[in-house]
C-alpha cells in the first residue's frame, strides 16, 4: 500500500517556484535583453544573442571559461588527493588523529569569508608566508598581486578548505573496509603501498566518484574566495565565469552581460548535475 | 594494524596536517591581539604585549548590531528551510513516481547553480516585491538558496526509516500527517539536527545576498561586514582579524556542540 505523499512537497515547491525557478527564467530573459541599472525595473529591449556574442568577442566568456577550468582542475586534484591522504593518515581511533581531524573539520566549517580574509592576510606582502619566504629564499612572492600567481594562490586556498570535508567522507569509506582483509594482507606479507593500492583505493572508489563530482561542482561555482582575496584581479587574472558574471552585473551594472555569462556557467553546471543525478539514481536502484 | 616501523611516517603526516590547519588560525588570533603598529613588526611576531585594542575598535562599528543581525538571519532562514525541506524530503523519500524523480533532478541542478547567477535575477525579483533592504528579503533569498541542499541532505535519512513503522501507525488509525509527525520525525531527528546545523553554519557565512540586497551597510550581518572591509583598500589587519575571530566564535561554539553529529551525519548525506 503506497500512499501519495505529494502534498508534503507543496510548501517547498511554492518557495522554490517563486524564488528559484522564476528568477532563473528571469535570468535567461535578461541574458537575451539589454538591461542596465536604469532599465532594470523598466522594459527590457530584446536583443537576441547579442550579449553572448559580445561576451565572446570581448573575450570575457572564453577567458572566464579558461580560468574556471584551471581553477576547477587545481581544486579538484588537490582536494581529492589531499582528502584521501589526510583520511588515510587520520583513519586511526587514536587521540592525536582525532584531534587533528577535529581541527581540520572546524576550519572547513568556518565561513569562507573568514578563511578568505585569513589567507589574504597570510599571503600579503608582509604576511606570514612572505615572512618565511624572505628568511629562507630571500625573496618576496607576490602571491595575490601577480598575474601569474593570483589564480593559483586562490585555488590552493580553496582546496585547503575543501580537503577536511573530503577527508571525512574518505575516512568513513576506509573505516567501512573489513579488518579481516587487512589482516589477511599482512599475513600475505603485503607492503603498505600494496595495501593502499590493492585494498584501500578499490574500496573507496564508489565514494570517490561522487566526491570528485561534488568537488568539481564546488570549485566550479566558487566565487567567495575570489571575492574576498582578489576581487577578480589583478587585472582580469581571476575573473572566472561565476565571478565575472557578478562583477559585470553589480560592478559595471551591465545586467544583460552579467546574465549571459551567468547562463553559460549554469549550462555547464547542468551537465555536471546530470552526471551526478545519474550516479545517485543508479546507486539507489542497486 | 600495528606495524610499529610505519608509525613514524603516520605521525609525521598527521603533524603536517596539524601544522597546515592550526598555525594559520593561531596566527590570526595572535594578530587580532596586537596593536596595529605591531602587526608587521617581525621582532614582535610571536612575543608581544597582547591588547584588546583591535576588538575595541571593531566594537565601535555597530558590532553588536551586526552580530544580532547575523543571528536573526541565520536562525530565521534555518527555521524556514527546515519547515519546507523536512516534509519535502519525506515526500521524495517515500515516492518513486515521475514527479519525485523530476523534482530531485531539478533540486540537484538548483543546488549546483553558482550563487552569483542567482543573485542577479533575485535582485530584480526582490525589488519588484519591495523586499530589498529588508530582513525578510535576505531571509527568503537565503532560505531558497539552501532548500535544495537541505532536501537532498535529508532524503537519505527518511529513506532509512522503515515503511513498516508507518504502516503500523496507520493501522492504529493515525492519518498520514499524524504518523509523519509522531512516528517518522522522531526517528529522523539526527538527520534533521545535522541538516539544521549545516544550514545555519552556511547561512551565517553567506555574504553575497546580504551585501547586495541590503542597501544600508548598517543592516549588514557580520559576514557581509567582513567581506566589505577585507575588499576595501588600506586594510587595518589587526581590526580585520579581530572581526574575523568574532565572526568565527559562534561557529566554533556550535561546532564544539555538534561535532559528533556532523561527523556521522555529513558522511551519510554526502555519499548516499
Amino acid at each position: 500500500m503506497k500512499k501519495n505523499r505529494f502534498a508534503f512537497a507543496i510548501p517547498a515547491l511554492v518557495l522554490l517556484s517563486l524564488f528559484a525557478v522564476f528568477p532563473a527564467a528571469q535570468l535567461v530573459r535578461m541574458s537575451l535583453s539589454e538591461v542596465s541599472l536604469q532599465t532594470l525595473n523598466g522594459n527590457w529591449v530584446f536583443v537576441g544573442l547579442e550579449n553572448f556574442r559580445n561576451g565572446i568577442s570581448d573575450g570575457s566568456i572564453p577567458w572566464g571559461l579558461r580560468l574556471t577550468l584551471i581553477y576547477t582542475l587545481i581544486v579538484t586534484v588537490l582536494g581529492v588527493v589531499g582528502g584521501f591522504i589526510a583520511a588515510y593518515l587520520l583513519r586511526g581511533k587514536g587521540r592525536y588523529a582525532s584531534i587533528v581531524l577535529a581541527i581540520m573539520v572546524f576550519i572547513w566549517a568556518l565561513p569562507p569569508v573568514v578563511n578568505g580574509s585569513v589567507w589574504k592576510f597570510l599571503l600579503a606582502e608582509d604576511g606570514l608566508l612572505n615572512l618565511i619566504s624572505r628568511s629562507t629564499i630571500g625573496q618576496t612572492i607576490p602571491f595575490l598581486f601577480s598575474h601569474d600567481f593570483a589564480l593559483y594562490s586562490v585555488a590552493v586556498v580553496n582546496a585547503w578548505v575543501i580537503i577536511p570535508f573530503n577527508a571525512l567522507v574518505f575516512r568513513a569509506a576506509i573505516l567501512g573496509i573489513d579488518d579481516q582483509i587487512f589482516e589477511a594482507a599482512i599475513l600475505d606479507g603485503a607492503s603498505k603501498i600494496q595495501e593502499i593500492r590493492f585494498i584501500v583505493i578499490p574500496s573507496v572508489k564508489p565514494a570517490s566518484l561522487v566526491l570528485t563530482i561534488l568537488t568539481i561542482v564546488n570549485a566550479f561555482r566558487s566565487y567567495d574566495f575570489i571575492y574576498v582575496m582578489t576581487q577578480g584581479g589583478p587585472g582580469t587574472a581571476t575573473q572566472t565565469l561565476p565571478y565575472a558574471s557578478y562583477s559585470q552585473a553589480f560592478v559595471q551594472y551591465n545586467f544583460g552581460a552579467g546574465s549571459a555569462t551567468a547562463v553559460v556557467a549554469v549550462l555547464l553546471v547542468v551537465v555536471l548535475a546530470i552526471i551526478y543525478a545519474r550516479n545517485v539514481f543508479k546507486e539507489e536502484r542497486s | 594494524m600495528t606495524r610499529t616501523h610505519k608509525f613514524g611516517i603516520t605521525v609525521l603526516g598527521q603533524t603536517f596536517f596539524l601544522i597546515t590547519y592550526a598555525v594559520p588560525f593561531i596566527w590570526i588570533v595572535l594578530t587580532s591581539l596586537k596593536k596595529s603598529t605591531d602587526v608587521f613588526d617581525s621582532s614582535k611576531s610571536v612575543v608581544f604585549t597582547p591588547t584588546l585594542e583591535a576588538y575595541q575598535r571593531v566594537a565601535d562599528i555597530h558590532l553588536l548590531q551586526a552580530l544580532g543581525q547575523s543571528a536573526l538571519i541565520a536562525s530565521l532562514s534555518t527555521a524556514l528551510v527546515l519547515l519546507v525541506a523536512v516534509p519535502a524530503a519525506y515526500a521524495l523519500a517515500r515516492s518513486s513516481a515521475w514527479w519525485s524523480v523530476a523534482m530531485l533532478a531539478v533540486l540537484i541542478v538548483f543546488q549546483m547553480i553558482p550563487q552569483t547567477s542567482t543573485v542577479i535575477p533575485l535582485f530584480k525579483v526582490l525589488g519588484n516585491l519591495n523586499l530589498l533592504d529588508s530582513l525578510a528579503g535576505v531571509v527568503i533569498a537565503d532560505a531558497s538558496l539552501m532548500t535544495p541542499f537541505a532536501i537532498i541532505l535529508l532524503r537519505p535519512f527518511f529513506r532509512s526509516v522503515p515503511e513498516a513503522v508507518e504502516e503500523a501507525s496507520s493501522l492504529d488509525g493515525a492519518g498520514s500527517f499524524r504518523s509523519f509527525w509522531s512516528v517518522v520525525l522522531p526517528i529522523a531527528r539526527n538527520g534533521i539536527a545535522t541538516t539544521g546545523t549545516v544550514v545555519f553554519i552556511i547561512v551565517w557565512g553567506e555574504f553575497l545576498y546580504s551585501v547586495n540586497f541590503f542597501m544600508t551597510p548598517g543592516k549588514y550581518p557580520l559576514s557581509a561586514m567582513l567581506a566589505q572591509q577585507v575588499s576595501s583598500y588600506g586594510v587595518n589587519w589587526s581590526g580585520l582579524m579581530a572581526l574575523a575571530v568574532v565572526t568565527a566564535i559562534p561557529i566554533a561554539i556550535l561546532y564544539a556542540v555538534s561535532y559528533r553529529l556532523l561527523k556521522e551525519g555529513l558522511t551519510v548525506g554526502a555519499v548516499k
